[in-house]
């Protein structure tokens, strides 16, 4: 047999050839150091490429692709016009993002708040409660279903060093949750409901507890109190609520009392904010 | 049971990004580019065949709504949009040169023919057969071989250009 083109060398390496050519390369490899260099910089180019793509898996889908993929018959999904959608980008950012910073009347609000503490009362005395259910007509519905899947994809991968994040706007304050043991760890930016919305994720040594995600997003309408969603499939507990314009989830392993908690410390985090 | 179409998309999503990226080399345009693709399969979801590789189905999808767009528009990318890695300044070094070096691929890529771009992307990045890569593309499976080999040796020439400029650009700072 002649020597290996590069054809038959990438074939080889690519494990797409019978037995009997393979054993061939395999020989002239052991014979030749040159075609061994080529092979090792094949090789070395092809897990460059691989490498370079992959970080794709671990970002988090957004929310319009998870709409398009329930498609336009899920109940309360929101598929972003693609056209609109291009239009919106090409908006400067200050506009989108103006909504981040405090204005006026929240720090108006948040000045009668201070000095209260983290109280129930400033809650519904009973949140409302519900199973592993699907379509609940409730405006958020679609947004509360999509959750779980994003913690289960991402909050994990978040805690994990080397996760690239997006950079936040700088009059953005991130809420801080290091009395629950949790460290802040970055943010990514989605679609939800056709408005720009925040992932937030955290992290914590306590394996029992996991990772947290936190949702915030730009939702004009009527406030709803604290809902509770249990989602058996991975385990994973949601607290959703809606508050001044805007809409915002907890989501975890943890169990449903400790991220109430956590649930809690964010409304009135926000609502300073 | 068999899993609704919905779910199976949702499964794949984060494989067809990561391809839509590859043949579009934006972010952005990739995203729109799987939302079309989403939309297409969920109207055309009758002409999946029970028993054949959904992803399979969504990557030929992916692809053929990306051959229509190129004919049915400007293809000029929209960089000003592009949402690609930030650079932090208080990034560590090594990061910084990783991250670099993994741009460079991922430019060089971008210089490949449509067709090359597709055989790397289903093959070397995805992981799939020279038969299921030929599959998708509809063409022979020697026609994905050629256009594999010929990817991978232009990829590895741009690379090896790109270091040996490196290192002459090193070589002229050291000197100076």
């Amino acid at each position: 047999m002649s020597k290996p083109t590069d054809e038959r060398l990438i074939a080889y390496l690519d494990g797409e050839l019978e037995d009997g050519e393979r054993a061939e390369i395999a020989h002239w490899l052991e014979q030749d150091p040159e075609l061994r260099d080529r092979a090792a910089a094949l090789s070395e180019s092809a897990a460059q490429l691989r490498a370079a793509f992959d970080e794709v898996l671990r970002e988090p889908v957004p929310e319009r692709l998870m709409a398009a993929a329930h498609g336009p018959a899920a109940a309360g999904a929101t598929v972003v016009d693609l056209a609109a959608a291009r239009e919106q980008r090409a908006r400067p950012r200050t506009r989108e993002h103006r909504w981040w910073v405090a204005p006026a009347a929240a720090a108006a609000i948040a000045g009668l708040i201070v000095g209260i503490g983290i109280s129930k009362s400033l809650l519904p005395e009973q949140p409302t409660v519900t199973g592993n259910t699907s379509g609940t007509g409730e405006p958020s519905a679609n947004f509360v279903q999509n959750i779980p899947g994003y913690y289960l994809h991402y909050a994990t991968a978040a805690s994990s060093e080397g996760t690239s994040f997006d950079k936040l706007p700088q009059n953005f304050r991130v809420p801080d949750l290091k009395p629950w043991g949790l460290e802040y760890r970055g943010a990514r930016f989605v679609m939800v409901e056709g408005h720009e919305a925040m992932q937030l994720f955290y992290r914590t040594d306590n394996k029992a507890l996991g990772p947290v995600m936190v949702m915030v997003g730009d939702a004009p309408g009527i406030d709803e109190r604290p809902r509770f969603k249990h989602v058996d499939d991975g385990d994973v507990n949601v607290w959703s609520w809606r508050s001044h314009g805007h809409t915002y989830a907890v989501a975890g392993t943890a169990n449903m009392g400790y991220l109430w908690n956590i649930q809690n410390d964010l409304a009135y985090q926000f609502d300073g904010i | 049971m068999s899993v609704s179409i919905s779910d199976q998309l949702i499964a794949v999503l984060p494989r067809m990004r990561r391809f839509a990226r590859g043949l579009t080399g934006s972010a952005v345009e990739a995203d729109d580019l799987v939302q079309a693709a989403c939309e297409r399969a969920l109207t055309r979801a009758h002409q999946f065949q029970e028993g054949t590789r959904f992803d399979s189905w969504m990557f030929r999808i992916v692809q053929t709504v990306w051959i229509d767009q190129l004919r049915a528009r400007d293809t000029r990318r929209e960089e000003a949009e592009e949402e690609g890695v930030h650079l932090g300044t208080d990034e560590p070094g090594r990061r910084v040169e990783a991250r670099l070096a993994l741009e460079e691929v991922r430019n060089a890529l971008q210089d490949l023919p449509l067709e090359q771009r597709a055989a790397l992307m289903l093959v070397t990045v995805d992981g799939l057969s020279y038969k299921e890569a030929a599959e998708i593309a509809e063409v022979p499976v020697g026609t994905i071989m050629s256009r594999l080999a010929r990817a991978r040796v232009a990829l590895q020439a741009k690379l090896d250009a790109g270091r040996g400029l490196r290192r002459s650009t090193e070589n002229v700072k050291a000197d100076g």
